[in-house]
């Protein structure tokens, strides 16, 4: 799950001094581990983990993984025991925070056991099978206060994908069809431009930043629930419809972890649209995809009251060569959002916006480096009820890493602010420290080793 | 919340209805599965329907002979063959496959209509038909035609190979020339050495073309 700042806690922003180093310390390291290479579906098919992502670089998935998950997750054999395990240890260095903040592990670099995740993974019938996590936040609080200590741990649901699906040809047409059950919208999307993917690897994947993030970019992660069908046509058209609500009551096992405190709940039945189209040519493939999300969510945290409606529209793009012992993947996103405050006198409007654009290159399933470029703006309306800056970052962020086999990876990246928005304002307003007055006194190098089982 | 539980009885339905779902299984541990439902189902995913594969990383299986297709089968299942991308891609594939799905995914295949490439390089192309018709005299290389036929389209199992991706054929004569993974085409081993990476993808890319 990824930290997303609430409408209620930008409004208590104003008042709390050096909130934002914090804040922006736990953007860049509060995020929980998207369900990735799991080692109970290679159990399964028997399978490399290379085969279904590529390079052996999760999350990303191949064709053949797209169609792995899109099946159902039934593809191969049942294994007797279908777990997997995961561990991930993280260092981050952020110098300017530790100026600010005094060292701590947030900022001083020394290598943290940062989370584990427990995975069901695999098939329960011949066109049914799922994918569950359920994660250990040893170091990090699971992004509900911005708090880091003491670090006790959290423990709740992660990803979780039911899904139901048959697969149809008769050798001129090929249907896909499915229903998917989750947690999260996007997270049944099979493509690793979409929000819920390929952006984030491990804890405090690069692509953090503080500006304030649309809510389709997991902001209702382990929140909502969700039910779609979905269809893939002659591998060039998929489409998908689904409605999303509050994860409460008998479905409370897919939120738990998450306090009613720090719950975002959602007003009726929230519709989420994917269109994609496809092509594969060659040793290349791509995908210019749209999604549609809106839900309405009340304000302050509660189950009623006044709501804030969220429009996001994303357009996506991917573009992929895959051919031993080369990879290449570019992946983009433009997710724009406009926030209709319930509360406000009027029709007070906010728009966020999220660009994300990542290259990446593996050798051998072994080495491989990335690039990530993440511009996030937020255009403030003056009678907006609960934002007077402009927030927004620009960084860059460059990685490199290893895959010494193929259940472990060791990386190295460094993430480069070059704009955070109003400095100088959220100075004024006491919710920026004076010190740092550079966006790059925030840059920060992030180390991580993970693996899984 | 009551169109949730709606999805969850209907979920429930479909479990139930799933278990029996043979039509539409993928499941490599059925012995009950057909070997064409196991190419449609499973393997079409990387070689594409009808055994016309896409990506060049996973071979053309279209009109490939049966009984060399049979005994690559059987070399995955007993890991008989080993060259890294059969144990990355194969091994767990054919693992529990029966003898009988694979006669039938061999015969399958036999019965699909391939399609072939269209390469550019008209001097590279050249350079290969000469080496599949005349052999290459000099390093004791025999002409291709010889065992795999005048139009390259094999014999007993001595494969198929017109129509193959190029980048397969070349990976393959390079596992055969500097491996043992493929023990099964030691006879092949004293040819790739004979041939040098120049003429190896001269082969393959005339090769690649033939239909």
């Amino acid at each position: 799950m990824k930290y997303r700042i609430s409408s209620g806690m930008r409004a208590m922003a104003r008042h709390l001094q050096w909130v934002l180093p914090t804040a922006l310390a736990v953007t860049t390291t509060v995020v929980s581990m998207d369900a990735a290479a799991v080692p109970a579906f290679a159990r399964q098919t028997g399978q490399n983990c290379q085969a279904c992502h590529v390079g052996g670089q999760f999350p990303e998935l191949t064709p053949y993984g797209r169609l792995f998950k899109l099946t159902g997750f039934t593809l191969g054999q049942r294994a007797s025991v279908p777990l997997a395990i995961m561990g991930v240890f993280t260092a981050v260095q952020n110098p300017g925070d530790r100026a600010v903040n005094g060292s701590n592990v947030t900022n001083d670099g020394a290598l943290t056991f940062a989370t584990s995740s427990l995975f069901f993974g695999g098939k329960l019938t011949d066109s049914i099978g799922a994918l569950a996590q359920y994660t250990w936040n040893n170091a990090y609080n699971n992004g509900q206060n911005n708090t880091w200590f003491p670090l006790t741990g959290t423990a709740g649901s992660d990803n979780t994908d039911f899904r139901y699906a048959q697969h149809i040809t008769n050798g001129n047409n090929d249907l896909i069809f499915g229903v998917s059950v989750n947690n999260n919208p996007g997270v049944e999307d099979v493509w690793n431009s979409s929000a819920a993917w390929g952006y984030n690897t491990v804890p405090g994947s690069f692509g953090s930043d503080n500006s304030i993030s649309p809510i389709l970019n997991q902001g209702l992660a382990q929140q909502a629930v969700g039910a779609g069908a979905y269809v893939y046509w002659n591998r060039t058209v998929y489409a998908e419809v689904s409605g999303y609500r509050t994860g409460d009551g008998v479905f409370s096992f897919l939120t738990q972890g998450i306090p009613s405190s720090a719950m975002n709940y959602i007003s009726g039945t929230a519709p989420y649209v994917r269109l994609a189209l496809t092509h594969d040519w060659g040793n290349s493939n791509a995908m210019i995809g749209y999604t549609y999300f809106a839900p309405d969510v009340y304000e302050g945290n509660l189950n009623g009251g006044p709501y804030d409606a969220y429009r996001d529209n994303m357009v996506d793009f991917q573009y992929q060569y895959i051919l031993d012992p080369n990879t290449v993947t570019v992946e983009l996103s433009d997710i724009n959002e406009t926030v209709n405050y319930g509360s406000a006198a009027g029709s007070a409007m906010d728009t966020n916006s999220l660009f994300r654009a990542k290259a990446s290159y593996t050798y051998e399933a072994k080495y491989g480096v990335t690039l990530l470029y993440s511009n996030g703006t937020n255009n403030v309306n003056p009678t907006s009820p609960v934002n007077t800056l402009q927030y927004g970052s620009t960084a860059w962020t460059p990685e490199v890493f290893w895959i010494p086999i193929q259940n472990v990876r060791i990386g190295y990246q460094y993430t480069i602010y070059t704009s955070l928005g109003d400095i100088a304002g959220q100075q004024a307003l006491g919710t920026m420290p004076v010190q740092l007055s550079k966006p790059g006194d925030y840059n920060t190098s992030f180390f991580y080793v993970w693996a899984a089982f | 919340m009551k169109k949730l539980m709606a999805v969850a009885v209907l979920g429930g339905v479909a479990l139930v209805s799933g278990c029996s779902d043979i039509q539409n299984s993928r499941d490599l541990a059925n012995p009950n599965l057909s070997g064409q439902q196991l190419a449609v189902q499973v393997c079409s995913f990387c070689h594409g329907a009808g055994g016309n594969s896409i990506n060049a990383q996973f071979p053309r299986l279209a009109g490939q002979q049966p009984q060399y297709l049979t005994e690559q089968l059987k070399a995955f299942r007993s890991h008989g063959r080993s060259d890294p991308k059969a144990m990355q891609y194969m091994w767990g594939i054919a693992r529990s496959l029966t003898d009988n799905q694979i006669t039938e995914l061999a015969s399958y295949y036999y019965g699909q209509i391939p399609t072939h490439g269209a390469p550019t390089d008209t001097a590279l192309v050249e350079q290969g038909n000469k080496i599949f018709h005349n052999g290459i005299p000099e390093t004791n290389v025999p002409p291709c035609f010889a065992c795999h036929g005048a139009d390259g389209h094999g014999h007993d199992n001595f494969p198929r190979i017109a129509s193959q991706h190029a980048n397969y054929i070349i990976k393959q004569l390079h596992v055969i020339k500097y491996t043992d993974g493929r023990p099964q085409a030691a006879i092949m081993k004293g040819v790739a050495h004979g041939l040098d990476n120049e003429q190896i993808r001269a082969v393959a890319t005339y090769l690649s073309g033939q239909s």
